[in-house]
């Protein structure tokens, strides 16, 4: 048996601790890197410098009862809730106006739909839009607002009414959206904004399209 | 001949360790991914915080903050950088947890309910869920980050720190073979 003396070396607590810090500075900057790398290579990536909500950055807290009622599908006239009139009050300060469910259908019903005097925008993303939106409402993500200009700003423009749609209750992509369409030119006195949105349009058992503008896949088509 | 009896306690806490990295570690890649896939949902949700009031900061932390969380969720699942890693996710998660708390606060104040039936998407990348479950998943992780910190569980890792500390020479000891 052979006895061998080796020196052991161990390091000292500061030095560990000074290690660790120094580790996490290059995680963060190495991280940080990468980071806005993937979201630059990321089809889905954000632009830095775009101002997605040019209706404000704030966003207001949800109220007690009714407007708790506009978390569910339940909601069925969402201008008589709190949100509503708070939503009301909002957009007439940027020139725009509140339409509900009735008033809607209504515009959907009148001979000017099919003439394209009026025409309906829905503001969600593409998956809700393909899942099911009003018939013949064009698609118009406020967020990728430039895929959509194209198809879009002629119709508005020649358009006598715009109705501007999201999800509805806390939803308020379709205020972005209509101030979106406001600010690049189009009348705000035609822009109006269904703050019930699709879920208020489909508890009123209103006709729906699924897949692509005028597929001609019907939900609910004798209504 | 000297015969070393297996040290269980150092074997368990080395294998809780490594279990605690190996969650940690999917946990951040799987909520990193899930808001990075989805950027213009998670900045919607970031908007509800207030944080800032301009574009760019808003837009910059939405763009960066899900990579990044992948990014050290892959670090952790890999073995790479661990204390540094988990002392920069457990700095990130304690003022987010205080951020969401506040927020919860704000909420429950708001709709005048129970603080623990406060539910609401906080954009932590798992949904909506109930607040107290969410305070209680954020101190679990917070746990598991600083648990990493003290160098057990360096089994299954690729490199487990990428910067060695300065060692000092103690005295000379002997070793029989």
């Amino acid at each position: 048996m052979e006895a061998k003396s080796i020196a052991t070396t161990t390091p000292d607590r500061p030095a560990v601790i000074k290690g660790i810090l120094r580790e996490a500075a290059l995680v963060v900057v190495i991280g940080s890197a990468f980071a806005l790398a993937a979201n630059e290579i990321s089809p889905r990536g954000l632009a830095l410098t775009r101002n997605y909500f040019p209706a404000g950055t704030s966003r207001p807290l949800p109220r007690p009862s009714p407007v708790s009622a506009s978390h569910n599908a339940s909601v069925t006239n969402f201008m008589a809730t709190d949100s509503g009139q708070i939503l009301a009050a909002e957009l007439k300060e940027k020139g725009l106006q509140l339409i509900d469910c009735n008033r809607a259908a209504q515009l959907f019903q009148d001979p000017r739909f099919q003439q394209k005097q009026v025409v309906f925008i829905d503001a969600r993303d593409e998956q809700r839009y393909q899942e099911g939106h009003i018939p013949g409402a064009y698609e118009f993500d406020p967020y990728r607002p430039e895929k959509y200009f194209d198809a879009v700003l002629p119709v508005c423009r020649a358009a006598e009414q715009v109705v501007v749609y999201c999800n509805g209750g806390d939803c308020d992509d379709s205020e972005t959206a209509a101030v979106l369409l406001r600010d690049i030119g189009i009348a705000n006195q035609k822009l109006l904004v269904f703050g019930g949105g699709i879920v208020e349009w489909t508890t009123n058992n209103l006709p729906v399209e699924t897949g692509g503008r005028n597929s001609g896949n019907l939900r609910n088509p004798g209504k | 001949m000297n015969t070393r009896q297996p040290n269980w306690n150092r074997i368990a806490l080395n294998l809780f360790t490594v279990l605690a990295r190996w969650i940690l570690g999917a946990v951040f890649l799987y909520t990193g991914l899930s808001k990075g896939l989805h950027p213009v949902d998670f900045l919607k949700l970031l908007r509800q915080y207030d944080l800032v009031h301009s574009s760019l900061p808003l837009n910059a932390i939405a763009a960066a903050l899900p990579w990044f969380e992948t990014f050290c969720g892959l670090l952790l699942l890999a073995g790479i950088a661990v204390r540094g890693t988990a002392l920069t996710l457990m700095l990130m998660l304690v003022p987010f947890t205080v951020l969401v708390f506040h927020r919860a606060l704000a909420i429950q104040s708001a709709l005048a309910i129970p603080f623990c039936m406060v539910k609401f998407d906080c954009g932590c990348g798992t949904g909506t869920v109930y607040i107290c479950r969410k305070l209680l998943e954020n101190f679990l992780l917070i746990l598991f980050s600083a648990w990493l910190l003290t160098g057990y569980g360096r089994q299954l890792s690729l490199r487990f720190s990428l910067i060695k500390p300065h060692l000092h020479q103690t005295r000379p000891e002997a070793i029989h073979e």
